[in-house]
């Protein structure tokens, strides 16, 4: 099932394979507020508006749990279906139990399992007990009818059934089925919560561990998997640690908040080896530097008290609180949401350096037509950069594979790779810092920061500093099961141990054999974490004996005359029933009822900000934790002035903000000018033809492009009444070859419950034929 | 004899324009200037084949009974079995040439007048004159490749495999699978370049629905009877004259070709 996701156009090599599985029987299924190139290939093609996908998948998770589809044995032995909840816990009104209105946040008390006298989770493995998470989960999903679902999504009743039988099916133990997803799921304010809606939706079908189940998330650039496990973003640290917070003012009370516990001598929990992990990390960062008696360089890492992401940034920008800013690679003018007010941010920064391989949008801000540059005050650092392959390096891709790249070719002029603007930063800041002082620049040139004497840093030292060593020998590390706690060893990321070890660069190899189950593992192609794992969790696969649920396609299976898993990395070397499957939860079972989140341990359907219907689920309108931004430039459009529903999304001929693309010719002929994309009806009623410019408004902005009139959007009925929805495709702007308006002067400030990655993907506008 | 063929199994087409470009990229071709789309339906650009564009995938929308198709095909010369374009060439070594090993046929633009007759004789129409240059421009089969053993730029770029190069007689059996395959999903597919013109073409596309859905594809193309008449009648008297004759009919049928291009699409 494709959802959230347009896989032909974004992610066609992916597609390539989707293509295979087709050949060898399997089905597809497209579910997208438009039919898309994707959906043309679909077997099942199910309409669903923007923004109602949570009550999508919720109506079809109530279908199969009524219809007895769901995998018991599964259910019961790998998830906390079984676990039994705190009686106290509920749900009225759009809000789980412990809501602070005034606070917009959720106190998690009765979000909690009922424990036994040695501190673990009681069960009822006849999952019949009402308090536990397979009642409780029946119960608020039986809400989601397919009446209630159809006058939401606006889907018909007889393509949800559709859908829901055909993807139920998988429910089988010799069945799989595999959901591919993109911004079209997470650019919500309840993006997280659609993400859980498949997982759930997979656990209780029993496609997790699977070969041909999970969930792929198709990430958005090519290496953005990379990016986020090296800790790009604010709130974690290199392998998916915790930021630490104000609050956790010692290293000892850091690893105390951060480390979870189990008193389950079955549960392997294997964040408890958090320590080794932070240690490591922080023996990566400032060497010889961090020991034991100063916290291992603990207080050099600075400690969050407020959310410091892409809107919050921007708004601090906005209000003179940024000053400086440095954007590697990014394009904000164009891909930022809300650009107008994100463009008049940048104009307001003392500085702005811009590393990329055009001068971009956001760079050239200050020569926007109609922007005076003689009023902006802004010094700009235009760095020229060198592109993926004329630099040597690693890109990590949605399966996890860390796949080495050499140089291809030189980067042209005096255009340089990332590592070497850093290490020439690093070293100037380091100068400036001996020379001239500072408030404290201990956390600067007290780095550990050795990769090489040449001209270009040697990017093979920085891959073996992620990997790590065994600091007492100088040794490249075989694997975190190696990393300790007390500064013998150190490692850039924990989850990328294992791949640059005495043996070579794993993430180089490129032996196309696979593995003896024949599956597509590939185990010598690349490399992947963790430790070499394909697919993970994938004990799961096997019942607790060992044996796998479907033999045919058997990932891991248990040798009970070697006393070993054979096939992929088995996720976890214990014998069968020695340790449950799911590892990295604390209790050692995949969660239906997930109290991690912000916004609730249960999927809700909300409406997002702009709405262009009531919430016919509950009086809570919209996700009851997201913040609100109320400043200028941050206007808020109701249904009464902006009556139409409105989309971004991607093409295969343009990437990002354009300029890698709107500056090729060859693209630009596919596609030359910004357009938006309209029912045949919406057209009728705005007397709008094809290829006619229209103008599309919203609260924050408005752009002209040109109008595609097509019958792959359809208006959507809505509790009885008929709603239209337009699409557009953010990559223009007004730099390069192609100029057009940017799609994003049109979204909101506004973001996700728990990531605050922007809701780009519903919002409300208006159109009409642009006249002159 | 090992002719060689390409597949294109158009059901597996994702309209991602790989080919378009990858075709432009080889043969160093230029982007056109364009606006929006060239036309309804789809995203296509630019409008036909021309000296800067050997291969165009056009998109069609059709809505029927309340489901919706969204078919993709991407167009270009047939490389015909028995090739009209290469009788029609009225020089002598001929331009449009046919390669002994692969039956690749392209044109030798050192040879080449830019008569058009080729392009008047073709029965899909195919050939665009390159009025500047004065030469035939076409699909070449990528024949420099073929000669190196490796495949098209195009088949080599999709990303698919929607386009196969391979031994003609092993595409016609992959175009037949792929036909089963389509009809046990209840469609009703065509084969296209196995029968037509007699000896067919090497170009074989499976096209997932009837030819009425893709109303550019000639139904029944044929070659125009006055090839094969002059052909038969100045034979006798050597090639100068035949080719003598040719010309002066070619340049005659050339200004009339010159009118009707202004109306017809390629």
């Amino acid at each position: 099932m494709i959802i959230g996701s347009n896989a032909a156009e974004n992610h066609p090599i992916s597609f390539r394979w989707v293509t295979k599985a087709m050949e060898n029987g399997a089905k597809l299924i497209s579910v997208d507020p438009r039919f898309t190139r994707t959906s043309s290939r679909a077997d099942i093609y199910a309409p669903i508006r923007s923004g109602s996908d949570i009550a999508f998948v919720n109506g079809l998770m109530n279908y199969i749990i009524h219809n007895n589809l769901y995998n018991k044995d599964y259910l019961v032995d790998h998830t906390n279906a079984s676990f039994l909840v705190n009686p106290k816990f509920g749900f009225s009104n759009g809000l789980f139990t412990g809501y602070d209105t005034a606070k917009r946040m959720y106190a998690k008390d009765t979000w909690q399992y009922q424990l036994d006298e040695n501190g673990n989770p009681q069960k009822d493995p006849t999952l019949q007990d009402p308090n536990c998470v397979f009642q409780l989960l029946k119960k608020h999903l039986s809400r989601y009818t397919l009446e209630k679902v159809s006058s939401i999504t606006g889907c018909p009743t007889e393509l949800i059934v559709e859908v829901a039988k055909t993807y139920g099916a998988t429910g089988a133990k010799d069945k799989s089925a595999t959901i591919m997803y993109a911004m079209g799921t997470t650019q919500h304010t309840v993006g997280t919560q659609n993400v859980r809606t498949y997982a759930m939706l997979q656990l209780l079908l029993g496609n997790v561990g699977v070969a041909g189940g999970g969930i792929n998330a198709l990430r958005g650039e090519s290496n953005v998997q990379g990016s986020t496990d090296m800790a790009l973003l604010f709130h974690i640290i290199p392998g998916y640690l915790k930021t630490p917070r104000v609050e956790n003012q010692t290293l000892a009370e850091y690893l105390e908040k951060w480390t979870p516990k189990s008193n389950d001598p079955k549960s392997a929990n294997w964040w408890q080896h958090t320590p080794k992990y932070v240690v490591s990390l922080l023996k990566a960062f400032w060497g010889d530097k961090a020991q034991k008696d100063n916290e291992f360089c603990y207080q050099y890492l600075p400690k969050l008290s407020a959310n410091c992401d892409h809107i919050a940034m921007f708004e601090a920008m906005y209000d003179g609180v940024i000053k400086g800013l440095i954007c590697m690679g990014q394009n904000p003018a164009v891909a930022g949401p809300n650009v107008l007010k994100e463009r008049k941010a940048l104009e307001r920064l003392d500085w702005l350096v811009a590393v990329d391989l055009w001068e971009t949008e956001t760079a050239g801000f200050w020569a926007e037509p109609g922007v005076d540059a003689k009023k902006i005050k802004t010094e700009v650092f235009m760095l020229p950069a060198a592109a993926s392959m004329e630099k040597e390096g690693s890109i990590t891709n949605s399966g996890r594979w860390m796949q080495w790249r050499y140089q291809a070719v030189h980067p042209p002029g005096n255009a340089k790779s990332d590592l070497w603007i850093l290490d020439r930063l690093y070293k100037e800041l380091k100068k400036l810092y001996a020379s001239e002082g500072g408030a404290f620049p201990d956390p600067i040139v007290n780095l550990n920061w050795n990769y090489g004497a040449g001209e270009e840093p040697d990017v093979h030292l920085v891959a073996k500093d992620i990997n790590g060593y065994d600091l007492t020998t100088g040794k490249l590390l075989p694997s975190f099961a190696k990393l300790n706690d007390d500064g013998t060893t150190s490692s850039g990321n924990w989850l990328y141990c294992a791949s640059y070890t005495e043996d070579g660069n794993m993430a180089a190899r490129r032996d196309p054999t696979d593995a003896p189950n024949k599956i597509g593992l590939y185990p010598k192609w690349s490399w992947c974490w963790p430790v070499n794992r394909r697919i993970i969790y994938n004990r799961a696969s096997c019942d607790l004996q060992g044996n796998p649920y479907a033999p045919h396609k058997w990932v891991v299976k248990w040798n009970p005359e070697e006393k070993k898993w054979i096939g992929d990395v088995p996720d976890g070397g214990w014998p069968p029933g020695e340790k449950y499957s799911f590892i990295m939860k604390p209790e050692g079972y995949a969660r239906l009822f997930g109290f991690g989140l912000a916004d609730g341990p249960f999927p809700e359907h909300y409406e997002p900000l702009e709405a262009p219907v009531k919430n016919a689920m509950t009086s809570q309108q919209t996700n009851p934790v997201i913040k609100i931004w109320t400043g200028e430039m941050d206007d808020i459009g109701t249904v009464e002035k902006f009556p139409i529903i409105a989309t971004t999304y991607r093409v295969t001929e343009h990437w990002q903000a354009g300029q890698m693309t709107r500056n090729n010719p060859w693209l630009v002929e596919l596609m030359p000018d910004m357009f938006v994309e309209m029912s045949k009806s919406l057209a009728q009623a705005k007397g709008v033809k094809n290829g006619d410019r229209v103008r599309v408004s919203t609260a924050r902005g408005h752009i002209v492009a040109y109008a595609v009139v097509t019958s792959r959007f359809k208006p959507f009925r809505l509790n009885g009444k008929a709603y239209e929805q337009i699409g557009l495709p953010w990559h223009f702007g007004f730099k390069g070859l192609a100029k057009g308006d940017s799609a994003n002067s049109l979204t909101p400030h506004v973001g996700d419950a728990n990531t605050n990655i922007p809701e780009y993907k519903a919002f409300l506008c208006d159109i009409e034929k642009e006249v002159g | 004899m090992a002719e060689k063929a390409m597949l294109l199994d158009m059901e597996k087409c994702i309209a991602c324009r790989a080919c378009q470009v990858a075709c432009k990229q080889w043969n160093e071709l230029p982007g056109e200037k364009t606006t929006f789309f060239a036309a309804a339906g789809g995203y296509q650009n630019p409008i036909g084949l021309s000296p800067k564009t050997y291969t165009l995938v056009k998109f069609y929308e059709v809505e029927e009974q309340n489901k919706l198709k969204w078919l993709f095909r991407v167009h270009r010369c047939m490389q015909c079995v028995d090739p009209a374009c290469v009788k029609a060439c009225p020089v002598s070594p001929k331009a449009m040439t046919r390669d002994e090993k692969t039956g690749a046929i392209y044109v030798n633009r050192e040879l080449c007048i830019g008569c058009g007759a080729c392009r008047e004789y073709c029965p899909f129409t195919v050939p665009v004159i390159d009025t500047e240059a004065g030469k035939s421009t076409k699909c070449t089969f990528c024949f420099d490749r073929l000669a190196d053993g490796i495949e098209p730029a195009c088949a080599k770029a999709c990303p698919t495999d929607c386009l196969v190069f391979g031994e003609r007689d092993q595409i016609l059996e992959m175009a037949h699978k792929a036909k089963a395959r389509l009809e046990k999903k209840g469609r009703h597919p065509v084969i296209y370049g196995e029968k037509e013109l007699g000896t067919g073409t090497k170009k074989i596309y499976v096209l997932p629905e009837p030819l009425d859905y893709y109303p550019d594809v000639i139904k029944n193309p044929k070659v125009s009877e006055d090839l094969g008449f002059f052909h038969q009648m100045l034979k006798p008297f050597g090639t100068l004259t035949l080719t003598a004759s040719l010309v002066g009919m070619v340049l005659a049928k050339m200004k009339e070709a010159k009118e009707k291009d202004k109306v017809k699409p390629s």
